[in-house]
Formats: C-alpha cells, sequence, structure tokens
C-alpha cells in the first residue's frame, strides 16, 4: 500500500513544471490586479503561457501527455490573445480582466494535468480545474442577464455532467480495483474478468457513463443541448474558449480511457473497447448530423459555431471509435497504418486551429459602425453577430476576409486545407480497421463503412452553411461595415492561426502527432510518486 | 545534404522563385496603392531572381570545369539537390516491383509498398541553371518592355503579378527535382499562361484563346499525369536524385546516378515507351507540336509581352526541357525517340507552310514558334548528346531572337495604335529605325543566316540530325559501337573520341561512393563504357526507326530551313520596307517606341547577333550541358561526337535560308504588288495552309460537335433529372433541422433530462449488446 501522500520529491516538480509555471502565473496576476492599479492582466497571461510552450514541456510521460500539454499551451495562447484583444483606453478598461486572465490560466493548469493525469483522481481534480473556472469566466459577464443565464445553464448541466462522468469512473474503479490507469489496465488485460458477475455487470455502466461525460465537454449528443444557448449568450472570446478547450480535455480523456484496453488480448479488455466503440460510432453518427442540420437554420453568428462545433464532435468520436475498434490485438495486428488515436488527436488540432482562427478573427471584427447622425442620440453598439453582418466583409476588411474564408474552408475540409487532410485521415483510419475481412451483413466493417459514410454526406451538409458565411462576405454588398475594434492582439491571433493554418496546407505532417511512441499505459516514475493514498 | 549553413548555392536556389512569388504577392496585395508604380515589385524581384539565376550558372560552370578552368568535356555529373520540406509522405503505398535497387527484392511480400514521399526538392544541375538564367533574363527583359507597353492598361498591376507567377512557376518548374512538383508547377505555368492570354477577358476573342489554350493542354497534361503514374508503378519514386534512407539504403531517383550508371536501370520495352510517349504528349501539349498545336496562335490574343515572355521564349519550351530531362527514359526507347523526331520534323514543316501566308504579324511569329520547337523536337528525337545539346543550344537562342522579334512586333502594334495586320501598314523602318534595324537583326537569327545566333544552333540540329540519317557520316564512332561484347569498338570509342564520357556501373566502387553521398558525382571516366546501346540491332527492331525515316526528317527540316527565312523576310519586307503606310488607328501616335521599350530591343538584338557565335565558339554548353546527371548517364554520353563545324551541313542549311530570302525579296520587290496575296500564288494549297491544314475544322468535327452534342444531353438530364432530386434531397435537410431545432427549447431541466436518459438508453443497450 502506497504511503497517503507520497512525499514530493525534486522529479514531481520537474515533471510537472508546465502547470506549475501556469499555476504560478494565475497567482501572481491576481495579486497583482487586487493590489495595484495594473489592469493589463491579459499581457501578464501571455507572458505566463508564453514561458511554458517556451520551455517546451518537460520530458513528458507518454505522446498523449505530450499532445494534451502542448496543444493546451498553444491553443491557450492564442485564446489568451483573443481574449485580451480589448485595447480600448484605460478609461473604458472593463474592471476584473486580472481576474478573468488568472483564471483562465489556473483553467489550462486543469487542461494540462488531464493530459498528464495517471490516474482516476487526478483526472477528476483536471477536470474540475477546467469547469469550474469555466463557471467563473462566464459569471465575470455579468453586466447582460443572456450572460448570466448562459452561465447558470453551462453551471448546472456542467454539474450532472460531472456527477455522471464521476459514477462511471467510480464503476471503472470497481472493475479495476484501483485508481491507477495503469492498475485498471492490467486488470482489464488479466483474465477473463467477464465470467465475474460484477464486473460484467459494471462494465456497460462504467464505458455509458464515461461516454456520456466526455460528451458534456465535446459538445456530444445526448449533452449538447446547452452549446447554442451559452454560446449565444457570453461574449465571443469565451465563445471560442467554450469551443476548444473542453473539447480537448474530453478527447484527451476519452483516449486515455481507451488507452487502457490498447493491444487486448482478453476477453474483459476486448468487451470494453467493443463498448466503447460501439457507443461512440451511435453518438459520432446521431451528433454530426444534429449539429450539422441544426447549423443550417441558424443566422446567429455563435449559435451556428456551437453547431458547427457539435458537428465537430461528432467527428471526433468518428477517429474515437476507430480507436477503440483498432485497441484490440485482432485489429492491431492487422494493417492498420493509421491507428484512430493518431487521427483524432490530428484532426483535434486542425479544428482547433481552426477555430481559434475563426473567434479570433469575429472577435476582432468587433462592432459594426453605427447609424448615427448628430442630431439623434449615440445609437448603442452593435457586435458582430450574425451571418448579415459580415455581408461584403471581403471589401471592407480583405485581409480579415480571407482569413476567415481559410478557416471556414478548413473546417468544411476543402482541400487542401488543413481540416481536409483531418477528415481524410479519420475516414482512412476508420476504414483500415480489420482491412481485408470481408464487409458483411453482422459485421463491425459494415458498420464503419456507414459511418464513413455518414461522415462525408454530413461534410457535404457542412459545407452549405460554411460556404453561406464565404458567400456572405465575397458576394454581397457591404451594409454598414465592421469598426474592427476587437483589439490588436485578437487580429494577431488570427493571423497567427492563418499562418500555421498555410503552413499546415504546404506540410499537412506538421501538425500530426508523434506517432512514434506509443501511448503506454505504465506511468513512470515521476508520475507515480504523485499517486494519492487510495484503498486496495 | 547541406552540411555547411554558409552555402550560398541552397540560398540563392531558395531566392530564384521565391523573390518572384514575393513580388507577386506584393502586387496583388498592394497593386491599387501602387498604381503606375505596379511594376517595381515585379521588375525589382525578377532582376534580383535573375542575379541569383547568373550567379548559380556561374558557379555551376565552375563547378563543371573544374579549378583548371578547362573547357575539355566534363568527366563527372555536377548536381545538387536542397529539400525545402517534405511535402506528401504516405507510409507503405503501392507500387511496382523495383528491378533495380533491389531493396524490395528480398522480402517479397513487401514488395509492392514503399513510402511514397513527396519532398519539394530544388536541383541545380547545368540544364537547370541554363534554363533559370534564360527565364529570368528574358523575363526581365519582357518585364521592362512591358513597362511601356502595358502602360495606360486598366490592368496594369495584373499583368505584372501575373508576370511574377508565372516567373516563379516556371523556374519552379526547371529546378523541380521531382515528377510530381514538375507536374504541379507544368499545371501553374499553364494557368498562368490562361490568365495571361484572356488578359483582356472582356474581348470575346481573348476570352475564346484562353479557353482553346487551356483546354487543348488539358489533353498533354493528361499525358504528363499518367505519365507520373506510370513512372510511379514502375520505378517506385518519383524523385529524379538518389536519396540515401535512415538505413543506408539507397532509393535510387528515376534519374539518379545509381539507376543511370546501371545498364539495366531504366525500363525499356512497352512500358518505357507508353512513359515516353505520354511525356511526349505532355510535351506536345505545352510545346505546341502537331496535333496539339491548335492553342498557340490563338494565344496571341494576350498582351505581346506576355506573347514573347510565355508563348515564345520560356513556357512553350517546357516541353523540350520536360524531354532533355527525362532523355535517359528515351535514350532507353528508341521507337519513342523516332516518334518525337517524326512529330518535330511534320510540326516545323506544317507550321513553316501555315506561316507562308499569315498576314497578322504575331500569328507569323506564332507559328514560326511552333516551327522552331518542332526543330527543337527532331534535335531532341535524334538521341544522342549532340542533339540534345543542340535542342537546348536553340532553345537558349531562340528565347532571345524570338522575344525580340515578339517585342519588336509589340513596338509595331503600340505604335500602329493595335493594329497588326501587315497588309495595313509598310515602310515602317522611316517611322521607327530601332525597331526595325533590331527586328532585322532578330530575323537573321531567326533565318540562320550567319553569324547570327540562329545559324550556329539551328547547324548543330542539322548536325545531329544528319549523323542520324547517314551514320558513321561525320565518324559518328559511337553509334556504331556494340554494347561491352565488342572489346575492340569499346577501346576504338574510348581512344579515338576523346571527348566522350564514359561509366562504368558494375564497378563496385561506383555503388560506394554512391552510398557515401548520393548527391554528388563520381569519376569513372577510365572505364571504358558497356551500357551503350546496339542501335543496329534495335534500329531492325523499329517499324519507323531507320534510316529511311531519318532521311526524310533531315529533308522536312532543310525544307523548313528555307521555308523559316522565306516567311520570316517576307514579314520583314512587308512590314519596314517599301513606301511609308500607317493605318488610320495609329492617328498621330505613330512614333518610335520610348526607350523603356527601345533598350530591352537592344540587348536582345545584341544576345540574338552573337550569343550563337559565343556560344558555338566556345563549346560553352556542349562542355557544359553534359554534366547535367541526365545527359550525362553513359547511355546517352556514349553518343557523343567531337565538337566540329560541319562546313557541308552549315553550306546546305545557308542556301536554303539564302532561297527563301531571294524568293521573299522578289515576292516583295519583284511583282511590286501592294498586297501579297501568298494564297493567290500558291493556288489551291495556299487555301490549304490559309486555312492551318484544316485542324481546327478537324477538331471541330472530331470532337467539339460530339462533345457538344453530349454535353446538351448531359445538360438537359442536369435541369431535369439530377437538378430535381438535388432539389428534393436539398429541401430534405432543412425540413429536418425544423424538427431538431424544436428539441432546443431552452429549457434547462429538459436538457438535464436529455442526458440523463442518454445515459440510461446508453447503458441499457450496451447491457443488451453485451449479453449476445
Amino acid at each position: 500500500m502506497s504511503p497517503p501522500l507520497a512525499a514530493v520529491t525534486a522529479a514531481t516538480v520537474q515533471g510537472l513544471i508546465p502547470e506549475i509555471l501556469l499555476v504560478l502565473a494565475a497567482i501572481t496576476i491576481y495579486l497583482v490586479g487586487a493590489f495595484t492599479s495594473f489592469r493589463s492582466g491579459w499581457l501578464l497571461a501571455f507572458i505566463g503561457v508564453a514561458i511554458p510552450l517556451w520551455l517546451a514541456a518537460p520530458e513528458s510521460v507518454d505522446s498523449l501527455t505530450a499532445f494534451g500539454r502542448w496543444t493546451t499551451l498553444a491553443a491557450g495562447l492564442a485564446l489568451v490573445m483573443v481574449q485580451g484583444g480589448d485595447v480600448r483606453p484605460a478609461a473604458h478598461r472593463r474592471l476584473g480582466t486580472c481576474e478573468e486572465a488568472g483564471t483562465f490560466l489556473i483553467l489550462l493548469a486543469g487542461l494540462s494535468l488531464v493530459a498528464v493525469a495517471d490516474n482516476l483522481v487526478l483526472l477528476f481534480v483536471g477536470l474540475e480545474m477546467v469547469s469550474i473556472p469555466t463557471y467563473v469566466l462566464l459569471g465575470l459577464t455579468r453586466t447582460s442577464a443572456r450572460g448570466q443565464e448562459a452561465a447558470l445553464k453551462y453551471f448546472f448541466l456542467s454539474l450532472v455532467a460531472s456527477a455522471i462522468f464521476l459514477y462511471g469512473m467510480v464503476c471503472l474503479y470497481g472493475i479495476g480495483g484501483d485508481v491507477s490507469f495503469a492498475a485498471i489496465g492490467a486488470k482489464l488485460q488479466s483474465g477473463d474478468i467477464t465470467t465475474e458477475r460484477m464486473t460484467l455487470a459494471m462494465l456497460p455502466l462504467a464505458v455509458g457513463m464515461l461516454m456520456v461525460g466526455a460528451a458534456f465537454r465535446m459538445a456530444a449528443v445526448p449533452m449538447q443541448f446547452y452549446a447554442p444557448d451559452v454560446y449565444e449568450g457570453t461574449s465571443t472570446p469565451l465563445a471560442g474558449v467554450l469551443s476548444t478547450l473542453p473539447k480537448l480535455a474530453g478527447v484527451v480523456v476519452l483516449i486515455r480511457f481507451i488507452g487502457l484496453a490498447a493491444g487486448a488480448t482478453q476477453p474483459g479488455a476486448i468487451a470494453y473497447a467493443e463498448l466503447f466503440w460501439q457507443v461512440a460510432a451511435v453518438l459520432a453518427a446521431v451528433t454530426m448530423t444534429i449539429g450539422n442540420l441544426m447549423a443550417l437554420v441558424q443566422n446567429n453568428l455563435r449559435r451556428l459555431l456551437a453547431c458547427s462545433s457539435i458537428a465537430h464532435a461528432g467527428y471526433l468520436l468518428v477517429g474515437i471509435t476507430a480507436a477503440a475498434a483498432g485497441a484490440d490485438s485482432i485489429s492491431n495486428a492487422g494493417s492498420m497504418r493509421l491507428s484512430g488515436t493518431d487521427a483524432t488527436l490530428y484532426y483535434l488540432t486542425t479544428y482547433l486551429l481552426a477555430t481559434s482562427g475563426v473567434f479570433a478573427a469575429i472577435t476582432y471584427l468587433g462592432h459594426r459602425w453605427p447609424i448615427w447622425s448628430p442630431t439623434t442620440p449615440r445609437p448603442p453598439r452593435e457586435e458582430v453577430s450574425t451571418v448579415a453582418d459580415l455581408d461584403g466583409l471581403a471589401s471592407t476588411n480583405p485581409v480579415v476576409a480571407f482569413a476567415l474564408a481559410v478557416f471556414l474552408l478548413s473546417l468544411a475540409g476543402v482541400p487542401p486545407l488543413p481540416g481536409f487532410w483531418g477528415k481524410l485521415s479519420l475516414v482512412t483510419s476508420l476504414l483500415e480497421v480489420d482491412w481485408g475481412m470481408p464487409i458483411t451483413i453482422a459485421g463491425r466493417r459494415l458498420w464503419f463503412l456507414t459511418l464513413a459514410i455518414t461522415l462525408v454526406i454530413n461534410a457535404a451538409i457542412a459545407a452549405a452553411y460554411y460556404l453561406r458565411l464565404i458567400a456572405a462576405m465575397y458576394f454581397k454588398p457591404a451594409d454598414r461595415g465592421v469598426q474592427a475594434d476587437g483589439g490588436l492582439s485578437a487580429g494577431l491571433a488570427m493571423l497567427g492561426c492563418l499562418v500555421v493554418a498555410v503552413m499546415a496546407t504546404l506540410s499537412p505532417r506538421m501538425l500530426a502527432a508523434d506517432s512514434s511512441q506509443p501511448s503506454q499505459p505504465e506511468p513512470p516514475s515521476v508520475i507515480a510518486s504523485l499517486e494519492i493514498a487510495h484503498h486496495d | 545534404m547541406v552540411e555547411n549553413s554558409v552555402d550560398p548555392v541552397p540560398v540563392l536556389l531558395a531566392l530564384v522563385p521565391a523573390l518572384p512569388l514575393l513580388g507577386c504577392l506584393i502586387t496583388i496585395l498592394q497593386g491599387k496603392l501602387l498604381g503606375a508604380r505596379a511594376h517595381l515589385p515585379a521588375v525589382v524581384t525578377i532582376a534580383a531572381s535573375a542575379v541569383c539565376s547568373l550567379a548559380l550558372l556561374a558557379g555551376t560552370a565552375a563547378e563543371v570545369h573544374g579549378p583548371d578552368g578547362g573547357s575539355e568535356h566534363p568527366s563527372r555529373p555536377v548536381a545538387s539537390v536542397h529539400t525545402l520540406w517534405q511535402w506528401v509522405h504516405v507510409d507503405d503505398a503501392i507500387h511496382g516491383v523495383d528491378a533495380v535497387s533491389g531493396v524490395d527484392a528480398d522480402a517479397p511480400e513487401d514488395a509492392a509498398t514503399r513510402p511514397f514521399a513527396i519532398d519539394v526538392v530544388l536541383r541545380i544541375d547545368p540544364l537547370t541553371a541554363t534554363m533559370l538564367s534564360v527565364i529570368t533574363c528574358v523575363g526581365l527583359l519582357v518585364a521592362i518592355f512591358s513597362i511601356g507597353y502595358m502602360h495606360g492598361d486598366p490592368g496594369y498591376p495584373r499583368f505584372f503579378a501575373l508576370v511574377s507567377a508565372f516567373v516563379f512557376s516556371m523556374t519552379m518548374l526547371v529546378s523541380a527535382s521531382n515528377y510530381l512538383i514538375v507536374y504541379v508547377f507544368w499545371e501553374a505555368v499553364g494557368a498562368c499562361s490562361y490568365l495571361l492570354i484572356g488578359f483582356w477577358f472582356r474581348k470575346p476573342e481573348a476570352a475564346a484563346a484562353a479557353k482553346k489554350a487551356f483546354l487543348v493542354n488539358r489533353v498533354g497534361d493528361f499525358g504528363l499525369a499518367v505519365a507520373v503514374f506510370l513512372l510511379w508503378m514502375t520505378y517506385g519514386t518519383l524523385d529524379f536524385h538518389d536519396i540515401v534512407s535512415a538505413d543506408g539504403t539507397i532509393i535510387s531517383g528515376i534519374l539518379g546516378q545509381t539507376r543511370l550508371t546501371n545498364a539495366d536501370g531504366i525500363v525499356g520495352g512497352t512500358v518505357g515507351t507508353a512513359i515516353c510517349l505520354l511525356l511526349l504528349l505532355a510535351a506536345c501539349g505545352k510545346s505546341a507540336q502537331a496535333p496539339l498545336h491548335v492553342w498557340l496562335p490563338n494565344a496571341m490574343e494576350g498582351p505581346t509581352p506576355a506573347s514573347a515572355l510565355i508563348h515564345a521564349a520560356t513556357m512553350v519550351t517546357a516541353g523540350v526541357y520536360l524531354v532533355a530531362r527525362s532523355a535517359p527514359l528515351f535514350v532507353a526507347c528508341p521507337d519513342a525517340l523516332v516518334v518525337v523526331s517524326l512529330v518535330g520534323g511534320i510540326t516545323a514543316l506544317i507550321a513553316g507552310l501555315i506561316a507562308t501566308v499569315q498576314n497578322d504579324l504575331k500569328k507569323v511569329l506564332a507559328y514560326s514558334t511552333i516551327s522552331q520547337l518542332g526543330y527543337m523536337f527532331v534535335s531532341l528525337g535524334t538521341g544522342t548528346l549532340l542533339g540534345f545539346t543542340a535542342a537546348i543550344f536553340h532553345l537558349v537562342t531562340h528565347a532571345f531572337f524570338k522575344a525580340l522579334l515578339f517585342m519588336g512586333a509589340g513596338s509595331v502594334m503600340h505604335s500602329m495604335g493595335g493594329v497588326i495586320d501587315m497588309r495595313r501598314f509598310g515602310g515602317l523602318r522611316q517611322l521607327m529605325p530601332i525597331t526595325a534595324s533590331t527586328f532585322l537583326i532578330g530575323s537573321l537569327a531567326l533565318a540562320g543566316v550567319p553569324p547570327f545566333a540562329g545559324f550556329f544552333s539551328k547547324d548543330e540540329i542539322l548536325a545531329s540530325l544528319h549523323a542520324r540519317a547517314w551514320p558513321g557520316g561525320h565518324g559518328d564512332h559511337a553509334e556504331e559501337t556494340h554494347a561491352g561484347a565488342d572489346p575492340l569498338s569499346s577501346e576504338t570509342l574510348a581512344t579515338s573520341a576523346a571527348t566522350t564520357i564514359v561509366g562504368d556501373a558494375r564497378a563496385p566502387f561506383a555503388m560506394a561512393s554512391m552510398k557515401a553521398n548520393a548527391a554528388d558525382g563520381h569519376d569513372a571516366s577510365d572505364h571504358a563504357n558497356d551500357a551503350a546501346h546496339d542501335e543496329h540491332a534495335e534500329a531492325t527492331t523499329g517499324s519507323l526507326n531507320n534510316p529511311t525515316t531519318w532521311k526524310a526528317i533531315w529533308w522536312m527540316a532543310l525544307f523548313t530551313a528555307g521555308l523559316t527565312a522565306f516567311y520570316t523576310f517576307r514579314a520583314v519586307f512587308m512590314t519596314f520596307t517599301g513606301p511609308l503606310r500607317v493605318p488610320e488607328e495609329a492617328g498621330h501616335h505613330a512614333h518610335e517606341s520610348p526607350p523603356v521599350m527601345t533598350y530591352p530591343l537592344y540587348i536582345l538584338a545584341a544576345a540574338s547577333a552573337i550569343s550563337g557565335l559565343w556560344i558555338f565558339s566556345t563549346d560553352a554548353l556542349g562542355s557544359f550541358l553534359p554534366a547535367t546527371p541526365s545527359l550525362w548517364a553513359p547511355a546517352v554520353a556514349s553518343t557523343a561526337v567531337p565538337h566540329l563545324f560541319h562546313w557541308d551541313i552549315a553550306m546546305q542549311g545557308t542556301l536554303a535560308a539564302a532561297i527563301g530570302i531571294a524568293i521573299a525579296a522578289y515576292g516583295h520587290y519583284g511583282r511590286r504588288s501592294d498586297e501579297p496575296q501568298m494564297e493567290r500564288y500558291l493556288g489551291s494549297l495556299g487555301t490549304v495552309f490559309a486555312n492551318r491544314f484544316y485542324f481546327d475544322e478537324l477538331y471541330v468535327i472530331t470532337v467539339v460537335r460530339p462533345l457538344e452534342m453530349l454535353s446538351s444531353i448531359a445538360a438537359a438530364f442536369d435541369s431535369y433529372v439530377v437538378d430535381g432530386l438535388v432539389d428534393a434531397i436539398g429541401h430534405l435537410p432543412p425540413s429536418l433541422a425544423g424538427v431538431v431545432r424544436r428539441l432546443q427549447s431552452g429549457l434547462i431541466q429538459r436538457y438535464a433530462l436529455a442526458g440523463v436518459m442518454g445515459v440510461l438508453v446508453i447503458v441499457a443497450s450496451l447491457v443488451w449488446s453485451l449479453k449476445q
């Protein structure tokens, strides 16, 4: 039995440098904000994220950890720039920027921890470190009633999802008899656990609840309903945060859980992986279809992007399906050249890139020019919020329009943009499971084929609403134009995303996660010393 | 490949295409702002690119000739490749079995897979350096000329953006070291050409000409695409160069030295011939060879400087470059070679005949371009080292004098208010003496009058053809060589033909040195060559490949030389001599062009006058180009002959030119006719020529009409059946969306309930699934 709280060694600190730096930066920002008149919290946050990114992640435990950390920091940097876009004169500056910036860094630290976690408890702590700052961030938009409604909706539904997820983890604990992933994995892989009646009952409970819990983070069916309401109610930068970071958490968590059954040879682990891909496949098909159908009829930009975000959760679940289905040793031994895990992570990267870019661009656009004559009182400021607000953007803001078009086309999966390579990898990885076996009525390859076709049809439907935005920008006459007052840093974030997107177009492998180190279920000693007391 | 970080070669090599790209981007983004100065980015970046190209040329030449600066034949191939980044990488792609490298032979189950990796790799070797210099230098002069020519055009920035984009694409095309990248930029130059032909897209003729050029080129591009597929399936790589992979094995590129020094390296036979013919089809499209030449005359609808740069000097020579680059592939397929020559010969003849009856000055030059490109193909088709170098030699001189002629024609058109019909003006030498004198120099060069540039390059082409038609006529021992089996003739080869480059592929040290540095060459000149092909044995197998065919091509080429002189001087006489006549469109603008247009003419006139003599007398290309790996390949290099001046051939060529000029002079001065109608003199033949041998009509009947019928049927099907179906399906998602939308009630308790119900449904179905 491990000691109640393992001694914190130098190795532990070293292994957690990015997370520690993020939390330290957050505390610094809080203190600065509380005791000085300094209000540029986002500037400090930028430094706070840039330093760990610049230091590069320390020796990461496995490729998933490295991916999670790196992506968190990179996306975090972009989102800090998007949120910190406020460069209005000091008199107009909102209060509380330091609080927001610090809270956002805590969120990033939590997300990073999700990737690092090697046991259920740490994982849950990480997830809550993502959720709670999100509530705070949403709640800080306290001036608008819609913002408050959004914050409350997110809060209650997130609680439900967390509870369901926690139940799932409890069931997993029941199966493995341990909170450590290594131990649970070993248990799953050892002998035929399906003969134990309790385990047999707990497998579907665990898988179903974990999936639904993660579905909330990813905004997938059946927990997708909140997304349009919350995105619409909150601010554009925060909608950007919601559509990227929790999705990253959800995907990393699911891949971590699927990794428990990697290379499965025993019936127990095989059944576990089987259940996973069955749920994921159905949820994927339903999620992307619902997301895309809903997006077709939206006129509000943030609602539309929320629906698009749901659809992309569906695409990501296709990759999860492939990852889970390919986990057992039979298909692993086959000719799978591209694992579902790699495809999912690659797709996630392209999604994060394009989505951050879109939200950066819309944040940068800021407000529309008011219709205002000297005789009438100044009208309230109108945020760029509907599709019609983008009319004629290509003639008034050609660079922004071009960048937006690139991001949207990437999201639509138009070759040769990164999003296309992502979708291609998803479909490839899915079809390569059990490659060479005949497609039969009852066989699972028929399922995969159906799912792949569903994805392609959905991509076609999705093109309709992405192209609608592009058509508005390029083919409609400009109405009033936009002020582009969202701040320089949001514009820079947009340009940064554009540059990366163009580079990734020229060299699609640039974004691919390093698949040379396979995801190891055994955690090395650095993180093992973090284990928290638990009962056997 | 680049160990030394201060090595300037990769930087220069990357700058050559990158600078015009930068110029293009600046012009696109800031063109409106620059206004009348929109030419600046293009001119400055192309000038810098030209400087880089010349530096590369000088560097490559220094490397070829070695430190002693001797001009004897190079003893080793000179090429270096520089990888910019990896573009595509697919593990375990399927390809055919590579017979040469033997990499896959040990593992039969893996024999058909290999990573499909496409790197963006630039190479520099004598051929590329030559092409780069020609492209950027002519490009620079054309860009400067355009400052005057395009002045005041509403599309001024667009023109310069396109010219920069073209120079970028073309330099990438000739410096890429991979067939797929070549294909990409093959398309890119095609796109630039399309956009420039249709530059004045509001003119229906220009739009139609652009479309025609694009569609006809698609046929050729199709050939290139299939050729690339076949190359992949045959060789399992698309790289030109060898790659040393991480584990030390060599993946031999198609034109890499490992393969070229191996006697069986290049696949011949049916597959090889198919590849070569497909490459030839591609070249026919881009270089306007029969039967795909029909687009080039119409392409004259574009701005004249664009015609000078793209449709005369550079882009249309891409086909010549492609064949020269793929020389080892062609040499391994004698049947394909003779087709190359035949196509070239027939094209040269047909285009020359059509040119005699054209009354549009630019059209005369367009058909002349087709004809001269045909010459280059004739030369390539001989499959000898002399033939390949002669083709490139002619490419270089032709780039100078044809750009000069086009820009001269542009100068005429500029001052005649857009009129280019030779019947409507005359005696312009009084009005524009500079244009007239430079045009005359260009014409002398084109007609092949000694000592102007065209004379020397044409002479080399005729010499290479003559050696093919009358083997042994000029001490051409290489063709008599019997492969390896005959030690006597091998020895003869090594001793009597002192300039022959030979290599021995089977020498073990050669392979070892390949492994050490695949990009570098090795010296194997002291070994007798045993990779030469037995021409006689092959000649008996090919039905076309016999001396009679070659003799026919020779006479075609010689007759075309006379024709060239005739139509060129017919144009000169009609335009510049006689009493001054100016069309009313010119108004009072009829004057000599401004200096910004005439200075490029001076430079090109100087190049047209002396470049041939200089290159021939110093053997600048003959000692330089053979160091290109493709031409250094033993199969090609073994056909080398001493650098000689062939008095008999030169006399015949000059005589043909003199007769042509004399007839033109008689036609113009002797008849004293105001409107010389060539068709009238030639009778029904003239009608055939004037109707361009009915090629366009043939295409209308065989391709256009059936396609139009098919497309009208398809259109009907589309609008009635498909559209109806699509509309029906299109209504489906929004109506479904209405249903889904209703679920989005905004009530949080329903959302939570949905989540919990979801859990229940999922868990229940999982339990059910597990029970199964």
